[in-house]
């Protein structure tokens, strides 16, 4: 029953979040295990079972370059709009996401041109998504009047399909992480919202769309979302263009030596992006093929998100690698997400219906862990009755430490070591030597002073704190293992798994002896006054 | 040893190889060949988008039209006019219906003699994603009318200033 409090205590204080504190470590967990195994398809099959069977998708960016090739500026005309949408139509592609917001007036003419050009998509069986805002904003495509061959009207909601391009950001890091499902207004209920861009597209390929999109926005809460994972690999694609490797990936190694976990750009993105400059120039980019074979071979049969990349626009996202990328590769990779987990992407717990649940496992989670550390301390134990943990020093060593304290005033001690702790804090490089020296001085102490009985014990309780501690390692990779393939939840707290059984047993366990202690205390005192009377 | 009707022999051919040995043209220069023609399509048989040019000079998409409505013979079509090298314009009026404006093709979507005559280069492709955060606005081109500029005042009195034009809306973005 111990370990049950021990379990229900340590649950609560990794999900204690009354200023934000706790979502941290959630957080950096889950962004470090795509950071480093991000790229394998076991964590995210981006790919799918079968290479090439899945479609894929794929950015096109408009840039100033490309404008230019057409005699066009900043910000882009609907004109240019009509005509690259055309040119796209060539490469024949799944679906095309256009990343503007199409809500400034524009000569009739071109607003006509540009629903001719989606209504033409739409019976060449490639449907075109437009961003959103709101339902409202294709009312300004509806004022030019349009008529089409036949003389009947073209309606902006006939030919193309409007989604919610809202970015969901996670309230702990402002990182975009997070894909909301719909765009809903205050005090409506879950589904009854625009969907957004990814979810219409994927539920759009499926036998019942409207199923696909009740399955995904009305099993989560409202304002709920999916954790996007990703790929720290660019995509080889793009190394046509980027000037540094595509293929280097952090390295767990470097969390070992206190540097930088996460990368800190994507010079090259995990999706395949081509430059709009690039598809109306056949000098800017000569691979493509002299019948451009390279880019049919890209774009056909892909999903195509259109978006800007100009100096200045504002429209970036803040990728779960920590590093800046523009805003279309947002939704894409959310598609990619969604085509990866076949429907089913990861939602944090907080986000689900039917919530308690996972709580309850995490529980249970927690529960072998303090078990384990219960079998870890029953056998320190029996080795050695009142054996202390593995963080304390022999007897003999304490004793021998204590003595050199002594001779030292205690002002001067506490000052050097109030100077040590400082230059610690300030100064990174020295951390590590900090702990290695300090493990170093330890271990030469113990071998030094300590008899070999204590020696013995002590080996005895570091050998059996780290078996427990790989046991509990493997019971933690195989949780979440379990809670991210079955129970399709992100990455779980790892960092939090593993600094309860590190650290934080201890710690919790000693309070709750302490609290025993003075519970058992007060009963017997109550007793003895009890007997007096 | 050399004469010198031979060094210079070899001084003028050392000039003409030099001059053999020029970069090759540029896009743009490639396009504006004489006798450059469309030959076909690169499309996988796919329609050509097709647009015009209006009286500011901007572009319009036109229609989409299969190359043998472009070229019902399956002739060459000169092209007259370049574009940036990327746009040409083809001796066709009639493929996008009533409009009768010439019709220009990307030069992506069809092969040209110009091609055919050109050394296949790899040029270096430079892009780069803009992922800067810029504490800045960016400009937009709206257009205003500039209000009238006010006459000096006199020194002995002042003058009241004249009404300006009125300033045109602008669509908020």
């Amino acid at each position: 029953m111990q370990s049950l409090l021990l379990a229900a205590t340590a649950l609560f204080l990794l999900n204690f979040n009354a200023l934000g504190t706790a979502t941290g470590s959630r957080r950096f967990s889950q962004d470090l295990t795509y950071a480093w195994f991000g790229n394998q398809a076991w964590l995210y099959p981006r790919n799918g079972a079968v290479a090439g069977a899945t479609p894929k998708a794929v950015v096109v960016m408009i840039d100033e370059p490309a404008l230019a090739l057409r005699g066009a500026r900043w910000p882009v005309p609907l004109a240019f709009h009509a005509e690259f949408l055309a040119e796209l139509a060539v490469l024949r592609p799944r679906a095309i996401m256009l990343d503007f917001l199409l809500i400034d007036p524009a000569p009739a003419a071109d607003t006509c041109a540009f629903l001719s050009v989606a209504s033409d998509l739409k019976k060449g069986g490639t449907p075109l998504y437009l961003a959103v805002t709101r339902l409202e904003d294709l009312g300004v495509l509806d004022q030019a009047g349009c008529r089409d061959a036949a003389g009947n009207a073209l309606l902006a909601d006939q030919v193309l399909t409007p989604v919610a391009v809202r970015k969901q950001v996670d309230g702990a890091d402002f990182v975009n992480r997070l894909y909301p499902f719909e765009a809903l207004s205050a005090d409506a209920r879950p589904g009854a919202g625009l969907p957004s861009a990814a979810i219409r597209m994927y539920c759009d390929a499926q036998h019942s769309p409207d199923a696909c999109i009740a399955r995904l926005t009305q099993s989560v809460i409202a304002d709920g979302g999916f954790e996007l994972a990703w790929s720290p690999q660019g995509d080889p694609f793009n190394q046509r263009w980027s000037h540094v490797a595509c293929n280097e990936i952090s390295s767990p190694s470097r969390a070992i030596l206190n540097q930088p976990v996460l990368p800190r750009e994507s010079p090259c993105p995990p999706l395949p992006t081509l430059f709009a400059s690039a598809i109306l120039d056949p000098t800017a980019d000569a691979t493509l093929g002299e019948q451009n074979e390279q880019l049919f071979g890209l774009v056909e049969g892909a999903y195509v998100f259109v978006g800007g990349n100009f100096r200045g626009s504002g429209d970036l996202m803040i990728t779960p690698m920590h590093t800046l990328l523009p805003g279309i590769y947002y939704h894409a990779a959310a598609l990619e997400n969604l085509l990866a987990f076949d429907g089913r992407p990861k939602v944090r717990k907080e986000f689900r219906d039917s919530k308690l649940g996972f709580y309850i496992y995490d529980l249970v989670v927690l529960w072998l862990l303090a078990a384990i550390f219960q079998w870890r301390q029953r056998r320190v134990d029996d080795g050695q009755p009142g054996a202390e943990g593995p963080f304390h020093l022999s007897p003999s060593a304490r004793a021998r430490l204590e003595q050199l304290a002594a001779r030292i005033p205690t002002p001067l001690w506490v000052l050097a070591v109030v100077v040590v702790l400082v230059l610690l804090a300030a100064y990174k490089f020295l951390q590590l030597i900090a702990v290695a020296v300090a493990a170093a001085v330890v271990v030469v102490i113990e071998f030094r002073i300590a008899s070999s009985i204590e020696m013995k014990a002590r080996l005895r309780a570091v050998g059996l704190y780290f078996l427990a501690l790989g046991l509990s390692l493997g019971v933690i990779a195989l949780a979440i293992w379990i809670g991210y393939r079955w129970l399709m939840l992100p990455p779980g707290d790892w960092i939090g798994y593993l600094s309860f059984a590190a650290f934080g047993f201890f710690v919790a366990h000693t309070a709750i002896l302490e609290f025993e202690r003075r519970v058992d205390e007060l009963r017997r005192s109550r007793r003895v006054t009890g007997e007096t009377r | 040893m050399r004469t010198l009707p031979g060094i210079t022999l070899l001084g003028l051919l050392a000039a003409a190889s030099a001059h053999a040995a020029e970069p090759p043209a540029t896009g743009t220069d490639a396009c504006l060949m004489l006798n450059n023609r469309v030959l076909g399509p690169r499309t996988k048989d796919r329609p050509l988008p097709l647009m015009v040019r209006d009286a500011a000079q901007a572009f319009h998409y036109a229609c989409s039209a299969s190359w043998s409505t472009l070229s019902p013979n399956n002739a060459p079509l000169p092209v007259l006019e370049c574009f940036r090298g990327t746009l040409l314009q083809v001796a066709n009026g009639s493929a996008c219906g009533k409009d009768s404006r010439p019709l220009w093709v990307s030069s992506r979507w069809v092969l040209t003699s110009a091609d055919l005559q050109q050394p296949v280069t790899r040029v270096a492709v430079c892009q780069q994603l803009e992922t800067g955060a810029w504490a800045g606005t960016r400009d937009f081109s709206v257009e205003c009318a500039e209000r009238a500029a006010a006459k000096p005042a006199p020194l002995a009195a002042p003058k009241t200033s004249t009404s300006a034009s009125p300033v045109p809306e602008t669509t908020p973005h």
